[in-house]
């Protein structure tokens, strides 16, 4: 198995390169299950964390343990936003994005419950990859349409075009499939 | 907007008041949310941690709402843990597939396990962690993907077991929540 080597926060991977679409295949990070990792990235975007930061926001699922963990670490708040609406969600707002890599779209969906955690706040999202932007693009949508303000994206990685709006701790080449 | 009921649940030093909602005509069930509650998932770590089977090699549990607490419970264990999905990646590899009978609102959802995590229960003793217990139908499909993946299931953990049902006896739960 090809891997690509990273060194992020003080900690070393070796990330397993795979394929995504027919011609892209991409270095994939999991934070899911790797906890060490995660805790080294939330100290280290604490210490970015961009100045007057209310609350947090952040896509499920993979970067989910590490908005807890930044949580804890600054005190802030954080809300998830979920793929899908949820039977039990109270007057939810979503917005659809379509992903560029994979070309299909993909809802993204505050609970109502959450949305007052976000109006007249000022909100940094958390994510782990940051590629094509798509769904930054539509979380960033999503959170000014009710009310809240973005003063900055805080990411593990940012993928193929380096990008300035996104405090990312590393960068991440897009790779060819294996012949 | 209608003003909710709420219902009073307590985790440790912790309580909330967590909206009732209506799951089926007549019956209605404090709604727990773990995720996006920082400290409710702490407070529920810190008590599950005791919990955790001594022999217990890694954690398993499933996405969304019982990542923030697998993975703080996997900090105070130092276990490694790992998560099944609920949707096909374009990555997964030759994954395990297991279909869940669910109850929420008679949807059943489907269970994704990437062949290189499967490798990772193989020969493991493991305890499966979840947030909230109700039929035992999501727990049953962890601990049947344990099985498949060659791992031996040693512990079924839940912060909340909903209602009574038979599958108690096997999940060690820290409180149970009613249905009223």
């Amino acid at each position: 198995m090809r891997t690509y080597a990273v060194e992020i926060a003080g900690v070393r991977r070796e990330l397993p390169i795979v394929q995504v679409g027919e011609d892209v295949a991409v270095a994939l990070l999991n934070l899911l299950g790797d906890t060490e990792l995660t805790e080294a990235v939330a100290e280290e975007m604490a210490r970015r964390l961009p100045e007057g930061a209310e609350v947090l926001v952040t896509p499920e699922v993979k970067a989910v343990p590490l908005a807890h963990a930044l949580s804890v670490k600054t005190g802030l708040p954080y809300v998830v936003a979920r793929k899908t609406a949820k039977p039990y969600m109270q007057n939810p707002v979503s917005r659809e994005v379509v992903s560029i890599t994979t070309g299909k779209p993909q809802l993204l969906v505050l609970d109502g419950a959450d949305v007052s955690k976000i109006r007249g706040k000022k909100v940094v999202i958390v994510d782990d990859v940051v590629s094509t932007g798509s769904t930054l693009k539509g979380l960033r949508e999503l959170i000014e349409s009710v009310g809240g303000e973005v003063i900055g994206v805080l990411a593990v990685f940012t993928e193929g075009t380096p990008r300035d709006d996104v405090i990312a701790l590393g960068h991440l080449p897009l790779f060819k499939p294996e012949e | 907007m209608t003003t909710l009921e709420t219902y009073p649940i307590t985790v440790g030093n912790v309580t909330r008041h967590v909206p009732l909602v209506e799951t089926l005509p007549g019956m209605r069930i404090p709604l727990v949310e773990f995720l996006g509650d920082t400290e409710l998932v702490e407070e529920a770590a810190r008590l599950l941690a005791e919990k955790v089977p001594e022999e217990a090699e890694l954690l398993f549990s499933l996405e969304c709402s019982p990542v923030p607490l697998v993975h703080r419970l996997a900090q105070l264990t130092e276990l490694p843990y790992v998560v099944a999905r609920k949707r096909r990646r374009a990555y997964m590899e030759d994954p395990l597939i297991q279909e869940v009978p669910s109850l929420t609102l008679g949807a059943s959802d489907t269970l994704w396990l990437d062949r290189r995590w499967a490798e990772r229960i193989m020969n493991r003793k493991v305890t499966l962690v979840m947030d909230v217990v109700s039929s035992g139908g999501t727990m049953k499909a962890l601990d049947r993907l344990v099985q498949r993946a060659g791992g031996s299931v040693v512990g079924r953990l839940a912060v909340f077991q909903q209602g009574k049902r038979e599958f108690n006896g096997e999940v060690t739960y820290l409180y149970e929540i009613p249905i009223l």
